[in-house]
């Protein structure tokens, strides 16, 4: 388990994280999600070590942090980019050599990941000479190939095509699978949604709302129900329980006002038309997003 | 240490496989050769057809001696240098013999004429006149015939034995002989010394310029792909200084040896130049040190950077410091323990050339050397000290260039 308690990171003028806390379990997608200048970059770099904070500690099944963990964590950037003029298996090898792996294993599981991604045709060419959505595929395996614990992706989608977005999408998952450690830092809410277990929704560096999804949308749930039906639903546009009605032809979404019980409500009408489906309906990671930002 | 190998390794492979390094290889020797070994050469090399020289002796004493003397002076083949014309007239006013001349002159019928005359003062009046005055083998042959004639003249006057005279006018040529610390002899002349010198204080300069460029723009370049993110996050700060110090050291002793292989095998003399080291172990270390030093000034200044432009200025003028002691090239050699020359030996920046240059003149104390010695080892460790704590924070900054304010800041930051 990775733990990150307390952490604080102020420099000369300013305090680029603020007293943040929050655990990511093996085998879960942990994503981090904020705003740019949020204080997503100076977090993951306390936590990769590369700068130290100020107060706080980032705990590694239980022990702090130190330089040790450094050859089992992965990172991807945001800004991507690789040594241009050099070969494919040479930047792969080079990097994985920075983690303490010997060359011939990393040849080794390079080319392994090189067939996963469908590359392998690429791997003697220069960086250069490949198309930016293969560069983007040699940046993953860069951040994968010694094999991580821990695996922080800083918007891994960024630069692919839907099919390759659905390929590195599932690769995430199968990676999860195998018990890693994953931070998800995207402003794709779709993704973030699709994928994270747990979400951290940091701005001007202090925490904005963290917790399983489930538990978020039921916190920034607002009162919004769909219900399909049979009968004369016109009544509900003059119900005083309803802040907004969209009617269609057999169906409704109603936004209640605030102090009404959803099921109280649906108690209410059940009598005067035949409900056939009720459901809440939960408000999309992008709008809870935008709203806890802008609250 | 094991990844500072690594990033070494990676430096070293990947740089001497680059375009501009394959072309550093081979075009480097020759900039040397040309700037150090050319001028001189041009220098040299006289103009090889004859000349006309006119001449108005308003004496009427010495043209025919001085015609005969500078008809003696040959080019290839037995032609002559010289073709004497006599431009004196009786009756004729010198002035107006001067301006004929001068038109003559002019209209490139002569190249120039010599003019000789008595002033009020019965002073001897001795001119070239010509459209340019820049040869000065021309002149000095003139005036060495022409003193000739005038003192054997004199010494003729005074009944002194002809024999005795033109053995007494031949000069003494000066032999030069340095003697080294063990006692040793060895003939050198200024000219040889101040070349190799030259060419010493070049090779480290080319070196620093294009290593420290070189190190500058792949700093930029991670910096800006991010790739630098990456690399901090697998090793230590000072692992990547070490290992970028590392590569590009092996990498300049690799360009040393190409560059001497290429030397002997195409310049066989040139390289005799190099036999008038005697030191060339202590050069040698003078040299890595130096070039130590700067690698590591350009590793802490390089990740403070990042466009290609800053990188270049900053390369520019970082490398001029290491030609400075070019300045004090000749006043080092005549004088080599001049208390100036002392001075520069002590700053960190100009002791490598300095010490080349001196080593080259003349023997230095073990004691001095041994200071300056350690002077530079502790120099290159507090440079490497403060380079790797800008280094820390600069590789993870991005934008504006820090001021010399924030750089005191980040010295001061603790790890």
């Amino acid at each position: 388990m990775l733990a990150v308690k307390n952490l604080r990171k102020e420099y000369t003028n300013t305090v680029a994280i603020d007293d943040i806390s929050f655990s990511l379990q093996p085998g879960k997608i942990f994503g981090l999600i904020g705003p740019n200048g949020a204080g997503k970059t100076t977090t993951i770099r306390v936590i990769l070590n590369i700068i130290k904070p100020t107060s706080g500690d980032v705990l590694f099944d239980g022990k702090p942090m130190d330089r040790s963990i450094q050859n089992i964590t992965g990172y991807l950037p945001e800004e991507r980019g690789l040594y241009k003029k050099s070969t494919v298996l040479d930047v792969i090898v080079y990097l994985a050599s920075l983690k303490n792996l010997s060359s011939h294993r990393a040849v080794q599981l390079a080319t392994e990941w090189l067939t996963k991604l469908d590359i392998l045709d690429s791997k003697n060419k220069k960086i250069e000479e490949l198309s930016k959505g293969n560069q983007q595929k040699i940046q993953f395996i860069t951040s994968v190939v010694h094999d991580p614990k821990i695996l922080i992706l800083d918007e891994p989608f960024t630069g692919f095509d839907p099919i390759n977005q659905q390929l590195i999408k599932e690769t995430i998952l199968s990676l999860a699978s195998e018990g890693k450690i994953i931070v998800l830092s995207t402003h794709q809410m779709e993704f973030a949604e699709k994928l994270c277990n747990d979400i951290f929704l940091i701005n001007k560096g202090k925490e904005v709302c963290s917790g399983s999804l489930s538990e978020i949308k039921r916190q920034y749930g607002t009162q919004s129900i769909k219900i399909e039906y049979q009968g004369d639903a016109t009544f509900l546009n003059q119900n005083k329980d309803v802040a907004h009605l969209d009617m269609y032809q057999n169906y409704a979404e109603i936004q209640l006002n605030d102090s009404i019980n959803p099921s109280l409500f649906l108690r209410s009408i059940v009598d005067k038309i035949e409900v056939k489906h009720f459901s809440i309906i939960e408000p999309t990671l992008n709008k809870i997003f935008i709203d806890a930002i802008k609250n | 240490m094991k990844k500072a190998l690594a990033i070494a390794k990676w430096e070293f492979m990947e740089k001497i496989k680059s375009k501009a390094m394959i072309i550093s290889f081979f075009l480097t020797p020759l900039i040397i050769l040309g700037f150090s070994i050319l001028p001189s050469v041009f220098a040299e090399k006289d103009e090889a057809t004859t000349q006309a020289i006119g001449i108005i002796d308003n004496t009427q004493n010495y043209f025919t001696s001085l015609s005969e003397k500078l008809s003696e002076y040959k080019l290839e083949k037995n032609q002559p240098r010289y073709v004497v014309i006599n431009l004196f007239k009786q009756n004729e006013p010198i002035d107006s013999l001067k301006a004929e001349a001068n038109r003559n002159v002019v209209k490139k019928k002569i190249e120039g004429y010599i003019f000789l005359s008595v002033n009020d003062k019965k002073e001897m009046l001795f001119e070239y006149r010509s459209l340019s005055v820049g040869n000065f083998n021309d002149y000095r042959r003139f005036e060495e015939s022409f003193n000739k004639i005038r003192r054997v003249r004199e010494f003729e006057k005074a009944h002194i034995d002809t024999a005795l005279v033109s053995h007494l006018l031949n000069n003494v040529e000066l032999n030069t002989v340095k003697i080294d610390e063990k006692g040793k002899e060895s003939s050198a002349d200024f000219k040889s010394q101040y070349f190799s010198s030259f060419i010493f204080i070049m090779i480290l300069f080319m070196v620093i310029m294009i290593s420290g460029g070189m190190l500058v723009r792949s700093l930029v370049e991670e910096k800006s792909n991010r790739l630098m993110e990456i690399i901090v996050s697998s090793c230590k700060p000072d692992d990547i200084l070490k290992g970028k110090i590392l590569g590009l050291s092996g990498l300049t002793l690799a360009q040393i040896v190409v560059w001497v292989l290429i030397g002997v095998a195409f310049a066989g003399q040139g390289m005799v130049m190099f036999a008038s080291f005697q030191n060339l172990f202590l050069l040698f270390v003078y040299f890595i040190l130096g070039f130590v030093l700067y690698t590591a000034i350009f590793v802490g200044v390089g990740s403070i950077v990042t466009t290609e432009q800053e990188a270049q200025q900053i390369t520019s003028y970082l490398s001029m410091i290491t030609i400075s002691p070019l300045v004090i090239m000749i006043p080092a050699m005549q004088n080599p323990d001049s208390l100036l020359i002392r001075v520069f030996s002590y700053i960190p920046l100009t002791t490598s050339g300095v010490m080349i240059l001196r080593l080259n003149a003349a023997p230095i104390s073990t004691l001095e050397i041994l200071a300056t010695l350690a002077e530079l080892v502790l120099s290159i460790y507090l440079v490497i000290k403060i380079s790797s704590k800008i280094f820390r924070i600069g590789i993870l900054s991005y934008g504006k260039m820090p001021s010399l304010a924030q750089l005191f800041v980040w010295l001061r930051e603790k790890e």
